[in-house]
């Protein structure tokens, strides 16, 4: 049952003598000599029950606190249309709406009282349900949660005022630009798939205590379930915990798939109107995902395009050289079978065409000369010396490891990790800048007032105009 | 209490060092958690230095990973600008990641008299264009010509974001800084094998830092506010609830800077501004991971301990007077509405700041906290209601702040009157022994979490070592806590939560816009 991981030394920069080093502050920071970093990560235990249930236990003593993550594969892709918010609702209300065992009410006094914390978050495609408590609380901590997960109660009034709380938040979801800019992109970038839909007024109030109760039916059983245990515990101590808790539990059913969402898009330009001092610009442009050999040399590409900070070419140009923004870069988000990258900048109105311009040019640049050996040089270092980072709590160490089977990831995903991007060449990172930065099939967004800008937006394409009732609702049908 | 845990260590390596160590001493009250439960012995991995030249630094050595979080706090933020200048503090955190006359100098003997005339332009542009319709349009244009092709010769004597460069080669996560009212903070976390590489660039930019780009990173910090401030109705009247609460005292201006100012900010101010509050004996250090105190130390007195001390002199800051009497404002825009009411309150280390902890806590922390019981479920009348204890900031004194959102159709009103019925609560009923127990169990708990990571840590030692003078208010706090008791919550509600004494701000929306969603679909 148990499965070895295997144990790897991180040696990063082998320089030696920070001793000796003579006591000059004006020394040249690139030339600072630094002892080598030994570092062996401790590796969480496996264990997985008889009903199927997969468990990661890392010990970490040092505070008297017990932190415990279960992950589902669940999430808003799966709703059925008609109850966009289901996913969500039903997992907040699963928090809420108290259990076979216990009202809502008095769970949230017990874990209150015991300062604990218990929170379910269903996203696109996961649901992470987490518990924080004092070590001495394990025990009534883990019936709550154990509880939550196995027999939720999805009581009527807590599901309607969690109803009503969702409806008031999309009222005021035009209050934040930036919120209004990444739900509308999303819904623009994912069509008519299943993750593009967005929950509306009509959607959430559809919502019924029998569809919570199915959708929990659907989706929580001991095969869909991995659980992460680290804090003041000791490994028999955990897997006995979550055995009396969780051992009985038998039940299976099957996930269904949902179709990948097309990613070879056609390009356009689409146009959101609020009356604000700045712009909102999103280019987006689907990437690799996680299995494509491609996922590496896109992810250092990212880096020097735009999410590697001050240094990174969009940031450099817009905001450091031309101060035409504050917030500018780029994001890459791979899920396993596709990804998502996105170049953003956030500028006055009367500087939206300029910066949309500069945007193109930093991807068209990137495609068609490259990146420079510095640059990759640069970029490289960053990522291979940052990746000690991934280790730097028992919390964190337990679930990278858990997400890697969770994503049926190769087990040595992690420990050829720096090796694959040490190797990459600038060849690699034209090659994929080639294959994913083609213009014309980039999704171009941009919230603002036309009125200001400086050029009309048709100079990059046929505009579409996302229509406010359209994208109040949700219900646009005007995607490419 | 406290005293019998201090204890002086000499440092061993004092004696190659210029500027020896004075003191090391060991922090922090042992039995200061009183609940077993909570233990947890800051005593054991915390070592508090004091250099010559007044630099103080906290050391916290804990051992999971190999890496470490650094944080600087200079105890200086936007209370201390001149009205004239609001916004400079922050203008110059941004100034502080433009390099040094090593860090990013290609050739600086070229460099520093090109970037003297850039600075002669900026100010002549400024002064020209302030001069509003009256300027002369022509001399701009001439002017700001000039101003280009100096900064692109400028430019090229120098490699930009070398600071950011570096730590991120080498590893470095989250670096960042922020400048609040009363302090301004830089921090990174590094592979712990790299602290050598944060006190090079971080001394440096103690004593040399060179404004690069003056020029562009005043527009950068002009397009911060309009997306943080003019793009947020909530920030807006956040502004708004400020400048109204206080009436004198520098919290009421906005740490940003107001626009018009912010495009006149001076970099001559910015240099005496730095000058005369960036100095060793006005900074914290915190170093919390896996570190060698003694070797760490080394490394902070070789790169910090010549830095000469300025002496930081006192400064004025206008004492708020006593409010006598409500304060109303409305802020009108197409949002949808929002009410923040605030109190002024003494800040810590009074006791009863201590007290409004607690009631913090009962008000707003958790689901069965009163007012997410009243508000949101029973009258369901908010969509958020939230409390703060110590705002905008703890140097002076400060406010006890409510936030809430109504829940269509309710209205700001009927918010209002349900968080002053339960005001009047606190006033005039005692709160039951088992809701305050509740209370400080979630403080408790609360400070091990924030413990639970070396950023975390490291921030919070530094940011008391700052603000209290001394950073075992952290764990002392939770005895004083302990102590609270119902009649002092009684007390302290009549004194300070009453309305003579009181700011509410009303965000509403513009009569003649619809709300953005069809409710009756």
């Amino acid at each position: 049952m148990k499965r070895s991981i295997p144990v790897f030394t991180m040696v990063i920069i082998c320089f030696f003598t920070m001793m000796g080093c003579r006591p000059s502050v004006t020394i040249d920071p690139d030339t600072i000599a630094y002892r080598p970093l030994d570092f062996s990560p401790q590796q969480p235990e496996r264990v997985e029950l008889p009903n199927g249930i997969i468990i990661y236990i890392l010990e970490d003593h040092e505070l008297p606190l017990l932190n415990v993550t279960a992950v589902a594969r669940t999430g808003s892709m799966y709703d059925p249309v008609g109850k966009e918010g289901l996913a969500e609702l039903a997992g907040i209300v699963m928090r809420t709406g108290g259990t076979a065992a216990m009202t809502g009410d008095a769970i949230d006094a017990e874990l209150d009282f015991m300062a604990g914390n218990v929170s379910v978050k269903i996203e696109k495609d996961t649901a992470t349900i987490s518990l924080s408590v004092l070590k001495g609380d394990s025990e009534p901590g883990m019936k709550i949660f154990s509880d939550i997960l196995m027999h939720p109660a999805f009581e009527e009034k807590k599901l309607q005022e969690k109803k009503d709380l969702k409806i008031e938040m999309l009222r005021r979801i035009y209050d934040n630009p930036r919120n209004m800019a990444f739900r509308e992109f999303s819904h623009i970038m994912y069509g008519d798939n299943p993750r593009g839909r967005l929950s509306t007024v009509s959607s959430v109030g559809a919502i019924t205590r029998d569809d919570c109760v199915m959708f929990h039916n659907q989706f929580f059983f001991p095969r869909n379930i991995m659980i992460s245990i680290t804090g003041d515990t000791t490994t028999e101590d955990a897997i006995a915990l979550i055995n009396r808790h969780f051992a009985a539990w038998r039940l299976s059913g099957d996930i269904p798939r949902v179709p990948l969402p097309n990613v070879n898009l056609k390009g356009s330009v689409n146009f959101l109107f609020k009356d604000l001092p700045q712009s909102i610009i999103i280019m987006g442009l689907f990437a690799p995902g996680k299995y494509d050999p491609d996922h590496y040399a896109f992810e250092v590409l990212d880096f020097i395009v735009g999410s590697g900070g001050f240094r990174s070419r969009i940031f450099g140009t817009i905001r450091n050289r031309l101060g035409l923004a504050y917030s500018a870069g780029s994001f890459y988000s791979p899920r396993n079978e596709f990804g998502v990258f996105g170049a953003y900048a956030m500028t006055k109105a009367e500087t939206t065409a300029q910066v949309l311009s500069v945007l193109r040019s930093i991807l068209d640049d990137a495609k068609d000369v490259g990146v420079t050996d510095e640059e990759l040089f640069w970029a490289k270092r960053s990522i291979i010396n940052n990746f000690v980072f991934s280790f730097s709590s028992a919390e964190k160490i337990s679930m990278q490891q858990l997400l890697l089977e969770y994503h049926d990831l190769p087990q040595d995903f992690l420990t050829s990790y720096r090796y694959r991007i040490d190797s990459l060449t600038t060849s690699d990172l034209l090659r994929v800048a080639q294959t994913y930065f083609t213009v014309d099939e980039t999704t171009v967004f941009v919230l603002g007032n036309e009125e200001k800008f400086d050029m009309p937006l048709s100079t990059f394409g046929m505009v579409t105009e996302v229509r406010r009732d359209d994208a109040e609702v949700g219900n646009s049908n005007e995607n490419p | 209490m406290m005293n019998k845990h201090w204890t002086n260590i000499k440092s061993a390596v004092s004696r190659n060092v210029l500027f020896a160590v004075i003191t090391a001493v060991l922090l922090l009250s042992g039995n200061a958690l009183a609940n077993a439960a909570y233990a947890f012995d800051l005593d054991k991995i915390v070592r508090a230095y004091t250099l010559e030249n007044g630099l103080r630094v906290l050391v916290a050595e804990r051992h999971f990973s190999p890496t470490v979080s650094l944080y600087i706090r200079y105890k200086v933020g936007a209370v201390d600008e001149t009205n004239e200048q609001t916004g400079a503090a922050h203008l110059l955190e941004h100034m502080l990641f433009k390099g040094t006359k090593t860090i990013g100098a290609i050739d600086w003997r070229r460099e520093q008299p090109l970037l003297e005339k850039i600075r002669v332009i900026i100010k002549a542009i400024d002064g020209e264009t302030m001069k509003g319709d009256a300027a002369d349009k022509g001399k701009v244009e001439d002017l700001h010509r000039e101003l280009t092709l100096l900064q692109e010769e400028a430019r090229s004597l120098f490699r930009e974001n070398e600071i950011d460069r570096l730590y991120t080669e080498n590893g470095g996560l989250d670096m960042n800084a922020y400048t609040s009212y009363d302090q301004t903070t830089y921090f990174v976390s590094l592979p712990s094998n790299k602290i050598e590489l944060w006190a090079r660039i971080e001394s440096d930019r103690m004593v040399n830092p060179v404004f690069r780009d003056f020029y562009s990173e005043r527009n950068v910090v002009i397009e911060e506010r309009k997306q943080t401030v003019d793009s947020n109705p909530g920030r807006q009247l956040m502004e708004q609830f400020l400048a109204a609460a206080f009436m004198v005292h520098p919290y009421r201006r906005p740490i940003l800077g107001w626009e018009s100012g912010i495009r006149y900010l001076d970099i001559d101010y910015l240099r005496h501004f730095f000058t005369a509050y960036h100095s060793p004996d006005n900074t914290i250090i915190a170093v919390a991971g896996n570190v060698d105190p003694d070797e760490v130390m080394q490394i902070i007195r070789k790169y910090f301990g010549s830095i000469p001390k300025q002496g930081t002199s006192a400064r004025f800051i206008p004492e708020e007077p006593k409010q006598s009497g409500e304060k109303r404002i409305e802020f009108v825009s197409d949002a949808n509405p929002e009410l923040i009411i605030g109190y002024h309150k003494p800040t810590l280390p009074s006791y009863d700041d201590y007290v409004f902890d607690v009631i913090n806590t009962i008000l707003s922390k958790g689901r069965t906290s009163r007012l997410h019981k009243l508000l949101i479920e029973k009258k369901q009348i908010a969509s958020r209601i939230d409390t703060t204890n110590g705002f905008p900031g703890a140097r002076y004194p400060n406010l006890f702040v409510f936030f809430a959102t109504p829940r269509h159709p309710h209205t700001n009103d009927e918010i209002e009157r349900a968080v002053y019925e339960e005001i009047a609560r606190l006033q005039h009923n005692p709160v039951p022994e088992t809701e305050i127990k509740k209370a400080k169990n979630q403080l408790k708990a609360d400070f091990l979490r924030s413990l639970d990571s070396n950023r975390g840590l490291a921030g919070m030692l530094s940011y008391y070592e700052a603000i209290a003078g001394d950073c075992r208010y952290i764990s002392n706090h939770l005895d004083v806590i302990d102590k609270v008791t119902a009649d002092d919550i009684i007390r302290v509600a009549n004194e300070y939560l009453n309305a003579d004494n009181r700011t509410v701000a009303r965000l509403e929306r513009r009569n003649n816009t619809s709300s953005t969603l069809h409710l009756s679909e």
